[in-house]
């Protein structure tokens, strides 16, 4: 009898449901506190904010160097190489090719110093954009890491522009 | 969401596949795919938190507390167990640690009787005079029971997620138990 009164419980407890649905207002009160990913994610923000500092100072060199070289910064044009926002966008990546194609072929005519210092300031960009990039994988909806890949990768290619620019023949310029 | 729809996906929820694609996105930052996770464990897990706690208020924030801990801790996550089960030993943990930071600052009243007013989520509902009965009876045999009868834990399962001996988990369920009978007019007369 004990035996049964008991079984009875227990059939009684499986059968309650198992799920109660919440008020529909939590979600809300979820998601409004859900802006900073774990802790973990922090170093590698900073480790990629670093990895810019450090391009940006890659840029600074190579504009240096090169405009060390230049006969005199008027002669340089003024214009920057067009922004891309969208890596992937085919257009962009036409015209980053063809910009690195000119690169590779502008730094081959430079003198091997020059040219080993160029090589150095480009593989830092790559690097910090390396590090944004590993950043961004645990933590894509984070905006700033977003503007920091952005700007390397504007980075990278004002650094192209630079080279191509600062050693355009003077025969082409009238 | 309604309840009915809500009522659904947590029926599928029972039976559905690990979600694991969704899992992965989560993990990876993806707020959206976070928020689908939401609708489809939250029914449990504010089940779980509503009869541990006995108090929709409480159980509430304890739901609030479990989603925002996974998120922040889904990076670290590797699936090796279910979503669910994880999901479902957050969710113990937040109401054990909110049980004792209240007693730290004062005692606690037993569970008021919040869940009849909620337990009845489609109609074909629960009996509301068990549910009552599961609402008063004292924490440590309430946990217990809830995780055990209610949830299908096994007994080294409950122990673990409520930090007690396996042996003070059966001697729980075994007063739970008698406790409901009592409570319910079960005995032998």
């Amino acid at each position: 009898m004990k035996d049964r009164l008991q079984k009875s419980l227990d059939q009684q407890l499986e059968n309650l449901p198992q799920d109660i649905p919440p008020p529909a207002n939590l979600w809300p009160g979820i998601s409004a506190r859900l802006g900073h990913r774990s802790r973990r994610a922090r170093p590698m923000v900073w480790a990629a904010a670093a990895g810019v500092a450090g391009a940006c100072l890659a840029s600074a060199l190579t504009w240096a160097v090169l405009h060390g070289r230049a006969e005199s910064p008027a002669t340089l044009p003024a214009a920057r190489a067009p922004t891309f926002d969208e890596p992937r966008n085919p257009s962009y990546v036409a015209a980053r090719d063809n910009l690195e194609l000119n690169f590779r072929e502008r730094l081959a005519l430079l003198d091997p110093a020059t040219r080993a210092r160029i090589e150095a300031s480009l593989a830092v960009i790559r690097r910090a954009h390396e590090e944004i990039r590993k950043a961004l994988a645990s933590d894509p909806a984070s905006p700033v890491l977003e503007q920091l890949w952005q700007s390397t990768w504007h980075d990278e290619l004002d650094l192209y522009d630079h080279v191509v620019r600062a050693t355009q023949p003077t025969m082409t310029r009238t | 969401m309604g309840a009915v729809q809500m009522r659904q996906s947590a029926g599928a929820w029972a039976t559905a596949a690990e979600p694991v694609e969704l899992v992965a996105a989560a993990a990876g930052g993806d707020l959206k795919a976070f928020e689908r996770l939401y609708w489809q464990f939250s029914p449990r897990v504010y089940g779980l938190c509503l009869r541990l706690t006995g108090q929709r208020e409480a159980a509430e924030d304890c739901t609030q507390e479990s989603f925002v801990a996974a998120w922040r801790a889904l990076a670290g996550f590797e699936q090796r167990s279910r979503f669910s089960t994880w999901m479902h030993r957050i969710a113990v943990r937040t109401v054990l640690a909110r049980r004792r930071g209240l007693r730290n600052e004062y005692e606690v009243a037993e569970p008021a009787s919040a869940l009849p007013e909620v337990a009845d989520p489609g109609g074909a509902g629960p009996p509301l005079d068990l549910e009552r009965a599961i609402a008063r009876l004292p924490e440590g045999a309430r946990h217990v029971l809830v995780l055990v009868g209610i949830y299908g834990f096994s007994h080294a399962e409950a122990a673990d997620a409520l930090g007690v001996a396996e042996g003070t988990c059966k001697a729980q369920l075994h007063r739970a138990r008698g406790l409901l009978t009592a409570a319910l007019g079960l005995e032998e007369t």
